[in-house]
């Protein structure tokens, strides 16, 4: 059959294979509505290439919990490689998502690897389809997914993996309906010209189709009246073999049909030559889902479940694991009570080894709604599974649920070890939930009852668990104390998990305390991890790292922490940690004044949907600081957001940095009642906390703000020496941290030519407020001559670069690579991507060659200049 | 999208001649916005020609500074603003 109106599509199609031949991979989304062609298209590209394309083919199916990996087991066989043993040795994912890489890497010919019906993935295939899309630029392959766009919301799994994927080596085709003269051309074609065909399907070509098929007198209302009414024309055995074969949501292969109802060849030979069924290899399958979904919505409950019965026992007759998560559906759709049992825990265990931690999660669900008639053990250890499932996929109403039945289950049962396991994890439950309160008295109740037991490893994860609370709640003596008895147990048990977990913890809450030793505790939980391939431990290890040296203001140190870690994250697909690191990077960015890549990571890290409050925050919190310094609108928005969410958390860390931003904000704005108001609270809470440094901030704030405050003696740190009046001084000190905007803040309380060299500052800054509100004090005050913008540095040259754009300038013209200009300067390779396309305006140059050979003719750039030594 | 008044200051004056040439500096900034998702919709330049209104749609105050950046324009101020019609309530 010729495909109609899809030229546009295909030529399209035809360009990107060719660039994918000379190496450079892409990701092809094919999307639509049900009915609309998706397959033809695909199907018909592939069929064109078979000469010079490896073709693999997988696709997803509409089991009520899917296949995990279900496309890639297709695929697999397709292959030569070792996939398929890979795969059903259930072996971990990250060698398994390797093996594909290498497999799209090395062949010959380009490859054409298509995955069909995505919005029906499991878990574990969006994760690879998102692994695949970042590293799929580098591969000869062409990965081709389809999706009814209109299946897929707002929090569809799927679309977070699409938005998340880079742009660059992605091309989308969304197939629209045919044309009503299409439409009519096939109408006429067909010798039945009907008037409002076209007004009726919507242009829909399987709907046509369908229609045109049913040789009723009219036009069907709806597809399924199309199918149906062409169904009914098979003779009652091709009927039982549709109806079998429709509550079959994958291919029904020939064993299974034989073994189920051994229909003879005459009555499948009737539904082909139908047009309703069609052979798929050694399968059978409706020629359409849509179609398949019309017979099955037909039959009645009870056929319909007798059925299911048929399928379950020819797929259990078969017995492989590779069909597990199907004996599940058609078990529970059976209502098989004691096969739901038997197999969908195996199921929830397989998809969880495959980290298909959602679909684990509902087979575990599906098998507690029969679980009455087993043990209480049984029930209980079903529970903690679903329970630890639903907090891995971000389900931590699901988590708390699940985990308050198991918790109940062993207290009656007199179950103390388990008992107090399930304490702990009731604790990091509601923490994850932000409910501090809870979390700390499940945590106190769980030590407790553990301690009464003798020395156990549950013990030793409940006092680093407590540790881990204290720790993130500022209360550091208390955390170390807490973290070093699950360091001695875990060391004199051998819980190596545990041990890495405290070291984290203590060396976290000491080097926040200033105790270098902390680092060195960190480090070794670093290694340790590192050592044993604990991917999350490496996460949060780095994390820890690189925020305490940015809160320690130790930039250089910080900023190798961070582009490792962040590195590393990426690599292994550790979204949370990548997302909270790089909000820590726009912190860093910040606070030195580079406010643009400051906004650039916040902003990356905004644009992420499914980012936890824990992230959002600091983003929010550098986002809104920009704001307000720069004087630019919808600062407040971003910063009440960020106060809802840091006071939720009540850790003085996420709170502190929000209340400095607002306190500068009001006091920007001359609201100094609100300043006070703003900082009194905090200012408190940092002496509970005995932080001196957040003493200083607030205090000094309530010192702007009016209030007759004693600076604090224990701290000789630049706010307390700008509050004692000494503003040389403490500009000097700002100046060694390397806060430009504090140092200009200290200059503008000195005198005139002070005053001046601030107003320097600001204006290369970009903070309009306190620019402004510099200009009027030099103006009361009688100053001459104040120089106004632009910035000096953008006129020094005459291609009107700025400074900044000059350092990228110069770089480029050493030949470097934007990515290794962004290591060099310390910031976002966006960042980079903007100056060198300012740069390539401004000097009216095409290409980056083009552009660095102007800056050499011209003068710009002094090809004889004084290179940096290499460091 | 949100609207935005951008202000900004040209010390020395602001020159578009009114030309060809003028055409094209506009027709520069325009594309210099695109890839920013950044619309400039008109602007309101002061009699002496140091300040200028300028009346946006964009993503975020971030994304009319990247582009101004691009533009070589200088940004004293972003406002988020509504449109009031004198007329709106007959």
């Amino acid at each position: 059959m010729e495909l109609l109106e899809r030229e546009q599509c295909f030529d399209e199609l035809e360009a990107i294979l060719s660039e994918v031949a000379a190496g450079n991979g892409r990701f092809v989304l094919v999307s639509g509505e049900a009915g609309i062609g998706k397959t033809s298209v695909v199907e018909r590209f592939a069929e064109a290439h078979h000469h010079n394309a490896r073709v693999l083919w997988g696709a997803c199916d509409a089991l009520f919990t899917p296949r995990p990996l279900g496309p890639l087991f297709d695929i697999a066989h397709q292959t030569q490689s070792n996939l398929t043993t890979l795969l059903e040795e259930e072996a971990p994912r990250a060698s398994i998502f390797a093996a594909v890489l290498d497999e799209l890497e090395n062949g010959r010919a380009p490859t054409i690897a298509i995955m069909e019906d995505v919005h029906w993935a499991d878990e574990a295939t969006l994760d690879l389809l998102k692994f695949l899309g970042r590293r799929i630029n580098r591969t000869n392959a062409m990965l081709v997914v389809t999706y009814r766009d209109d299946e897929v919301g707002a929090d569809h799994g799927l679309r977070l993996v699409l938005g998340d994927l880079p742009r660059r080596s992605v091309a989308r085709f969304r197939l629209l309906p045919l044309s009503q003269a299409a439409v009519n051309g096939l109408a006429e074609r067909e010798g039945r010209p009907i008037g409002d065909l076209y007004a009726v399907t919507g242009g829909n070509p399987f709907f046509v189709t369908e229609a045109l098929a049913s040789r009723e007198p009219g036009v069907p209302v709806t597809v399924s009246d199309a199918v149906l009414s062409r169904a009914a024309r098979l003779s009652p055995v091709s009927r039982a073999v549709l109806e079998l074969v429709s509550v079959v949501p994958a291919r029904t292969e020939m064993w299974l049909l034989d073994d189920a109802i051994s229909p003879d060849t005459g009555a499948l030979e009737e539904c082909v030559s139908a047009g309703m069924l069609r052979y798929e290899g050694e399968a059978i399958t409706f020629r359409h889902e849509l179609a398949r979904r019309s017979v099955e919505d037909s039959i009645d409950a009870p056929r319909r479940q007798s059925l299911h019965n048929l399928v379950l026992k020819a797929l259990l007759n078969r017995g492989s694991e590779a069909l597990l998560a199907r004996i599940v559906h058609h078990a529970a759709q059976a209502s098989d009570s004691a096969a739901v049992l038997k197999y969908a825990p195996v199921a929830a265990r397989q998809a969880s080894a495959l980290s298909a931690h959602r679909e684990s999660a509902t087979h575990y669900q599906t098998a507690l709604q029969y679980a009455d008639r087993l043990a209480p053990e049984e029930r209980a250890g079903l529970f903690e599974h679903r329970s630890y499932e639903c907090y891995l996929t971000n389900q931590g109403e699901g988590a708390l649920q699940a985990r308050r039945e198991s918790l109940e289950i062993w207290r009656q049962l007199g179950n103390r070890l388990r008992e107090g396991d399930n304490l702990r994890w009731m604790s990091r439950v509601n923490w994850f939930l932000g409910r501090r309160m809870e979390a700390e008295r499940y945590s106190t109740e769980a030590v407790t009852i553990l301690e009464s037991l003798p020395p156990s490893p549950e013990l030793a994860m409940a006092y680093s668990s407590r540790a881990q609370l204290l720790m993130l709640a500022d209360e550091n003596q208390q955390a170390v104390l807490w973290g070093s008895r699950a360091i001695e147990l875990a060391g004199h048990l051998g819980a190596t998990e545990t041990l890495v977990h405290a070291l984290n913890n203590v060396g976290t809450a000491e080097y926040r305390a200033g105790n270098e030793r902390g680092r060195i505790k960190l480090e070794e939980s670093l290694q340790l991890a590192l050592a044993n391939d604990l991917q999350d431990d490496v996460g949060r290890a780095y994390t820890n790292l690189a925020y305490m040296t940015v809160r320690q203001r130790k930039y250089q140190l910080a900023i190798r922490y961070l582009e490792a870690g962040i590195a590393y994250t990426t690599e292994h697909d550790l979204d949370f940690y990548k997302l909270y690191m790089t909000a820590w990077r726009a912190r860093s960015h910040f606070e030195q004044g580079d406010w643009e890549s400051a906004a650039d990571d916040a902003g990356f890290v905004l644009e992420h949907r499914q980012v936890l409050a824990i992230a959002k925050i600091p983003a929010l919190t550098v986002l809104g600081h920009v704001r307000v310094r720069r004087g630019d609108a919808d600062a407040a928005r971003l910063l009440a957001e960020a106060r809802d969410l840091a006071l939720e958390t009540g850790e003085l860390q996420r709170i502190a940095p929000v209340a400095s931003a607002r306190v500068e904000f009001a006091w920007l704005k001359g609201d100094l009642e609100r300043v006070l108001g703003e900082a009194r609270s905090v200012l408190e809470m940092a002496k509970a906390h005995d932080d001196g440094w957040l003493q200083a901030e607030f205090a000094f704030w309530m010192w702007r703000g009016g209030a007759a405050i004693e600076t604090p003696e224990t701290n000789a740190g630049p706010y307390a020496l700008q509050m004692s009046g000494d503003w040389p001084a403490a500009a000097e000190a700002w100046k060694e941290i390397g806060w430009p905007y504090e140092e200009a803040m200290a200059l503008a309380e000195g005198d005139e030519s002070a005053q001046l060299a601030a107003l320097e500052i600001f204006e290369r800054l970009g903070a309009g407020p306190a620019t402004e509100r510099l200009r009027q004090t030099l103006r009361a005050t009688g100053v001459r001559g104040i120089p106004r913008g632009p910035r000096p540095s953008t006129k020094e040259n005459p291609a009107g670069l700025t400074s900044r754009q000059m350092e990228v300038l110069v770089l480029m013209t050493d030949g470097l690579a934007n990515a290794e200009i962004a290591a060099r300067l310390f910031i976002s390779p966006k960042t980079v991507d903007h100056h060198v396309s300012a740069i390539l305006a401004k000097l009216d140059a095409h290409t980056r060659a083009e552009a660095v050979s102007v800056a050499l003719q011209s003068g710009l750039i002094n090809q004889n200049r004084e290179r940096p030594a290499p460091k | 999208m949100p609207r935005y008044l951008v202000e900004r200051s040209f010390p020395e004056g602001l020159k578009i001649p009114v030309n060809a040439e003028g055409a094209e500096i506009c027709q520069m900034v325009v594309l210099n916005n695109v890839e920013d998702n950044v619309t400039w919709i008109h602007s309101y330049v002061s009699d002496d020609r140091r300040k200028t209104y300028c009346a946006y749609d964009a993503p975020s105050p971030e994304a009319i500074r990247r582009s101004a950046r691009r533009n070589n324009l200088p940004v004293d101020r972003i406002t988020e603003v509504r449109v009031l019609d004198p007329y709106f309530y007959r």
